[in-house]
């Protein structure tokens, strides 16, 4: 046993030195880092400002689209300032419920009403300042994605739209630029709205009609887009849809960012149908009452305790947490087990093998790279849980709600546990099959097509990985659980859905089993295999090689 | 532990007694037997493919004999005395990214010596054979002679009872072939036993106490290296440009045959080399006086045993019975 510590110790220390060793100590939790932060980060700095020009022929709705656009950064504001309360706040929970900045802790459109007509930014930092930390820095605005900016000097807001449209694509192209806040800004956006408003507006007609309300399509002008919702498509009473002088026309060069288009429409659409309210005799207050009227719907689950039955975001991440585990399984051994073929056939081809063996008996070398190589595993693994943990201990006290949710899950779960005994028995069984062929090959190209077949079966659980949360206790599942190769990823993956006993038992039983035989099976195949020379042998001689009893 | 008290009394360090190895059909190692005496130097000589490195797979236990029984230092397995043993393969190689010093003091640690003493001693012997500065160095950064004797150390660094060496002397330099030699002769002086392979006849002329030939996986030679030359007739040169007639009629002289010359020098002056073979008593000063009396002027006269060299082609190139001295 000494000797294959000695070989283990060997193995760890060598393979600790190199840089794959290290960029897989750091990559994983870097993508996870990133994985986190750079949404945010992208969010918050690098999306670039939208700069519109609004020209409102009509001159009813400018106020209304404003009024939107405020809205919608309020609730930026609002959100980040959510963000820093949590923060720098003592206690940290301090924007909780209980507290009577809770109305506002939920960033949607009520909350943002409410927030804005209390006073907004300064009315929360107010309530927020006796609570705040000594060394909270200042509360940064977050920037405002759309700004607007004057139409240029030299065009007329009363020209007709194809004219303004006409005379505007200059700035589009970038070969003008506008000025806003005394800077030159390239023009993102134009929203041009005609003088007569009613002659756009289309009302369904009577069921026998329907059919001639097609929506109109889109028109491109070297670029350029001039976008038609489908309700502006056709005057009434008028068959085919108009010409885009009769409707509100959307004009930008990014066709891939609806962002500001989807909250002009909604807007303008919203204040059209309260003006048709008001035109039919309708109460609109009373409409926009009931509009906001709903009912809660409440997704229970029966296998949770009685009063707890309702499910949360924590419960969808329990569902799906194990599936990220299953990944990070199958990356672990994939990479784990590459380590052990470079390294055998490395001992191989340099003839190092034979000194070794004149050292260490086959059984103890063996032995001594499955263990060395394992712990290398085992602290790759560990560095990743350790920072998961840390990235999620880090980012759970500030600007990511769903982290906090994310750590309890993993705190309150066997599933670091059980990952730690499916990497275990997985890696010895899948290092079976590798030191097998390690042993039989001199280079790692003579390697590569027993490597493809071994890959090729290695897919199969990610390929069944996102289906096996959705149906856990389903036949799939059941049926990959008991197939001992597949055990690891199709077990840890039904981690969350409390699977039978005799799933969870006998399958870590039988993978006991057949990694032991799996092992008992290289261990004559190794024997056999590294010394030899010459080209490798077929996979029915290597079979014969293990099942021979002088072997 | 089994261990055999009449080879440690006979002061035998190796014995193998009737080995045979079959790989499938074809049999390596035939039959073989020899045993080697404590603080000998041994050469392990033989054709390619004559079995040498099967052999010594065998004696060290990484493979194992069809039949036939290998006691090693008084042990029926040589796992159970690794740690007295010493074995540098024929094909040699490191781990390249390893350092020099770690590489020594990890085969050393594997036979049997603690972590601390095993680096101790490994720039104690790179210190020794002039490798001092390339002991932090990693192993693919050395030449290739270099990273032979690194691997040489790393066999002996446990100072071990009985050093195995397959082909030592391959790959290295004049110079590096000296200190190599050195190595041999100080581990005899400290009463080692070696067994080495090679194939370089002066290497086992000047360094072996005996040798072992073996051909075909069967045993051609085993004694000293005068018991070796004596396998082949003792011989005379002679160059002139006489009748060389009366020297066939002598009775010490065996045969006579005509000696090429390859350089443009050769028969310049008309004279002719020869080759007198004599026989096992025969005195080369008769000879002498015989070319004296017979009036056969000579350019030159010499006497010589057979080199090792001539021995190992002769018994090996004409398929050798095998001939057992002792």
């Amino acid at each position: 046993m000494r000797y294959a510590f000695l070989v283990a110790w060997r193995e760890y220390a060598e393979n600790a030195k190199t840089k794959g060793f290290w960029l897989g100590i750091f990559v994983m939790p870097l993508i996870l880092f990133l994985s986190i932060q750079v949404p945010v980060w992208l969010e918050q700095k690098a999306t670039p400002i939208r700069y519109y020009v609004l020209v409102d022929q009509s001159g009813s709705l400018a106020p209304i689209v404003e009024a939107r656009l405020e809205s919608l950064h309020q609730q930026k504001v609002l959100e980040a300032l959510n963000d820093y309360a949590r923060k720098y706040s003592r206690p940290p929970a301090f924007v909780g419920a209980a507290s009577h900045l809770g109305e506002f802790s939920e960033a949607n459109p009520l909350s943002a009403a409410a927030f804005m007509s209390k006073g907004g930014k300064r009315y929360f930092l107010e309530q927020l300042k006796p609570q705040l930390k000594e060394n909270a820095p200042d509360f940064q605005e977050p920037r405002r994605l759309f700004q607007p900016v004057h139409l240029p000097t030299a065009i007329s807001a009363e020209a007709p739209l194809a004219t303004l449209a006409q005379e505007l694509k200059p700035y589009f192209r970038g070969e003008k630029q506008l000025e806003a806040n005394g800077q030159q800004v390239l023009l993102s956006a134009a929203i041009l709205i005609p003088r007569d408003l009613e002659n756009l507006i289309i009302r369904p007609r009577p069921p026998s009609s329907h059919r001639e309300a097609d929506p109109a399509p889109r028109l491109n002008t070297e670029n350029i887009q001039a976008t038609n919702h489908p309700l502006a498509a056709s005057k009434p009473g008028l068959g085919g849809p108009p010409g885009p002088t009769h409707q509100i026309q959307y004009w930008s060069a990014n066709a891939s960012d609806s962002r500001l288009r989807d909250e002009i429409e909604h807007a303008i659409n919203a204040e059209i149908r309260q003006r048709e309210y008001l035109a039919r005799g309708l109460d609109s207050a009373a409409i926009h009452e009931v509009e906001r009227t709903f009912i809660l719907f409440a997704s229970l689950n029966p296998k949770k305790a009685a009063g707890k039955e309702t499910v949360s975001q924590t419960d969808t991440i329990r569902q799906w947490l194990p599936s990220a585990f299953v990944y990070l399984l199958w990356l672990a051994i994939f990479v784990v087990i590459q380590m052990l073929l470079n390294n055998t056939i490395e001992e191989k081809s340099n003839r190092i093998i034979e000194v070794l063996l004149s050292s260490v008996t086959p059984g103890e070398l063996m032995m001594g790279k499955l263990f060395g190589i394992a712990a290398i595993g085992l602290t790759m693994v560990g560095a990743w849980v350790a920072a998961l943990f840390g990235i999620l201990s880090w980012k759970s006290g500030g600007a990511s709600e769903i982290a906090g949710n994310l750590l309890s899950v993993v705190q309150g779960s066997s599933l670091v546990p059980l990952f730690a005994v499916y990497f275990f028995f997985g890696y010895l069984m899948y290092a079976a099959f590798i030191l097998s062929i390690g042993s039989v090959c001199n280079t790692i190209k003579e390697a590569q097509s027993y490597m493809s077949l071994l890959t090729v079966i290695m897919m199969v659980p990610l390929l069944t990985m996102t289906f096996i949360p959705k149906d856990p206790n389903g036949p799939l599942a059941r049926l990959l659980s008991w197939i001992p190769i597949y055990t690891p990823f199709t077990m840890m993956n039904r981690a969350a859905a409390d699977p039978p006993m005799i799933d969870l038992i006998g399958t870590l039983f039988l993978l006991l089993v057949v990694t032991a035989t799996a092992l008992w099976m290289a261990g004559k195949i190794f024997r056999i295999g590294i010394l030899r020379t010459g080209q490798p042998p077929r996979l029915v001689e290597m079979l014969r090689w293990a099942t021979r009893k002088d072997a | 532990m089994k261990s055999d008290p009449a080879n440690i009394a006979n002061g035998a360090t190796l014995e193998l007694r009737d080995v045979t190895k079959f790989y499938g059909q074809f049999k390596a190692v035939d039959g073989l037997s020899f045993s080697l005496q404590s603080g000998s130097i041994c050469g392990f000589l033989g054709p390619n493919g004559a079995g040498k490195t099967t052999t010594i797979r065998m004696i060290l236990e990484i493979i194992k004999p069809s039949s036939g029984a290998v006691t090693v230092l008084g042990h029926c397995s040589a796992l159970q005395v690794r740690h007295r043993l010493g074995y540098l393969p024929e094909e040699k190689g490191l781990y390249k990214k390893m350092k020099a010093w770690a590489i020594i003091a990890y085969f050393a640690s594997l036979k049997g010596l603690d972590r601390k003493t095993a680096r101790k001693r490994a720039y104690e012997l790179l210190e020794r054979y002039g490798l001092k500065d390339f002991a932090d160095k990693p192993t693919d950064a050395l030449s290739k002679g270099m990273g032979q004797k690194v691997q040489v150390l790393a066999s002996i660094a446990h100072d071990p009872e009985l050093v195995i060496l397959d082909e030592p002397f391959s790959g290295l330099d004049p110079v590096n072939q000296q200190v190599m030699e050195e190595i041999i002769r100080d581990m005899a002086k400290r009463h080692r036993t070696v067994l080495f392979s090679t194939h370089v006849m002066q290497h086992a002329e000047r360094l072996c106490d005996r040798i072992l030939l073996i051909a075909g996986g069967r045993k051609i030679f085993d004694g000293t290296i005068p018991e070796a030359r004596s396998l082949l007739p003792r011989r005379v040169r002679i160059e002139t440009e006489d009748d060389i007639t009366p020297l066939r009629q002598l009775s010490d002289v065996a045969s006579i045959s005509c000696v090429e010359k390859s350089d443009a020098s050769a028969n310049i002056n008309g004279t002719h080399c020869w080759d007198l073979e004599l026989r096992e008593s025969a005195d080369a000063h008769a000879i002498l006086q015989t070319c004296f009396a017979q009036r056969i002027r000579l350019r030159s006269f010499s006497q010589s045993d057979p080199t090792l060299h001539e021995v190992f082609v002769s018994l090996v190139g004409a398929q050798a019975r095998e001939v057992t001295i002792r």
